[in-house]
Parts: C-alpha cells; structure tokens; sequence
C-alpha cells in the first residue's frame, strides 16, 4: 500500500477517535466521600440512595452504587427521577473501613435531607475518619 | 452520670441547640428492630443529661436521633435535614462516649468526643 494511501487511512481512523464520549445527562444528585484521616477519596465505599414514600413513610430503593478512585458515584438519579421528597444516602462505611484494616465507631452512615426544589443541583460530600463524620450540602 | 453523652450546638449562631427534642434507641440484633430507651430534650447548654444508666448501657449498636428540622422550623427556619441519626456501635463494656452534635441548617458533624 502506498504511503500516500496509509496516511489516508490514518486519517480516517483518527477522526474517528476524536467524536467525544457521550457522556450521558449529569445527575442532579451528587456525593464525595472523603478519607479525612488519611487525606485521600474514599473510594470503594459501597452507597445507595432512597426516597421516601408518601405517605407510607416507607423507604424505595432508587440506586446503589460504589465509589469510584475519586471518592464519587457518577450517575446517581435522573432528572426525571428526582421528584421533590425525602431522601435518604446510605454509606456502608464500616464496610470500608474494615476493608483498610480498621475498627469504626459508626456501621454505616445515613444522611436524609429534604428536596423542595428538584431543578437545583445537590452535592452532598462525605467526609470520614474512624471517629467522626460531617456532611454539608455544597455545589 | 450517664456513660453516654450528647452536645448539640447550633454553629450558625455560635450557641448551644436549645430545646431540641432527641431519643436514644438500642438495635435489637435478632429481630433488627429498634427499641426506644429515652426521650429528651436539650437543656440551655445544649446538652441532655440522664440519657442512659450505666447498667443500661451494655455494649450493642446504638442510635441517637435528633429532631433537627423540628428544631429549626421552631426558629422559624428551614432546613435540608428533616432529622440527623447518628448510629454507633461498640463491644467492650464499661466505655463512657460523648457524642456532640454540630449543626447549621445545611451541615452537620459529629464525632467522638470526650
């Protein structure tokens, strides 16, 4: 084949490389768990995300999910999805702690918070040692 | 003394959560059904004593729920936490924890304190 011919062919291949990923809609929903002892992600920590039911009170399952190496769980609701309510994030942190090596005060931590407004953005960080824990509602 | 302790501060204002209702729950391992020990509410200083009798606190997984969107609403706020439960476990006996509460409308921490 001619050079000429192969740096064609290197062109088509390379246009093809270039189409961006699609990456899909972001949720509206965001988390970040962090190892505040250690100063690094917590990644591998296993999580999942209710809402309440009304007005059973009872818990749906919506996703479960698991950290990823920057401590955060991509695609955690869709828009459509996210209705105002009740929610509920569950981290397995003794889960994670163990699987370091290490004893925990808390088996797992929940946080529910209220959405009144489901057209906002809401980031809910996790930020962990053994012994405590804190969570605020960021952006 | 209770060997279990609380401290609820509200952080946006710099000052004790007064008057915020609470309750400690003990886990029922075999039935996994929580069971209600106390009910209380926060003194001026924030804190809530008498919550649990030594005898009483034997080790197992615990919860103490905060009533904080009731606490807020009654400041005439809102919140983004309708309530906090902060569940903890421990298996030797004899242990003393203090379990403070930090609070804002749209953050909270907890740890173990002393």
């Amino acid at each position: 084949m001619s050079t000429q011919r192969l740096q064609q062919l290197k062109g088509h291949f390379l246009s093809e490389h270039k189409v961006t990923s699609m990456a899909g809609p972001v949720s509206p929903l965001s988390t970040h768990v962090l190892n505040i002892a250690l100063g690094v992600p917590g990644s591998n920590v296993s999580l999942s995300l209710y809402r309440q039911d009304t007005p059973s009170e009872v818990w749906s399952l919506i996703t479960t999910g698991i950290t990823n190496a920057d401590g955060r769980c991509p695609g955690l609701i869709t828009k459509e999805m996210f209705t105002s309510g009740v929610y509920k994030l569950r981290f397995e942190t003794q889960q994670y702690w163990e699987s370091i090596g290490e004893a925990s005060f808390y088996p797992y931590v929940e946080i529910v918070f209220t959405i009144s407004d489901p057209g906002q953005k809401y980031h809910i960080p996790l930020l962990m040692s053994r012994f405590s824990y804190s969570t605020y509602r960021g952006s | 003394i209770s060997p279990l302790t609380t401290h609820v501060l509200n952080i946006a204002e710099g000052a004790p959560a007064t008057r915020m209702a609470l309750s400690l729950h003990r886990l029922d391992h075999n039935t996994k059904i929580w069971n209600m020990l106390t009910v209380g509410t926060t003194n001026t200083d924030g804190r809530c004593p008498g919550l649990i009798s030594r005898a009483g606190f034997t080790p197992g997984t615990y919860k103490l729920r905060f009533e904080t969107g009731q606490y807020w609403d009654s400041l005439g706020q809102t919140a983004f936490y309708p309530y906090v439960e902060v569940v903890f476990t421990f298996k030797e006996p004899d242990q003393r924890f203090h379990i403070p509460l930090l609070l804002s409308r749209f953050s909270y921490s907890t740890y173990r304190g002393s």
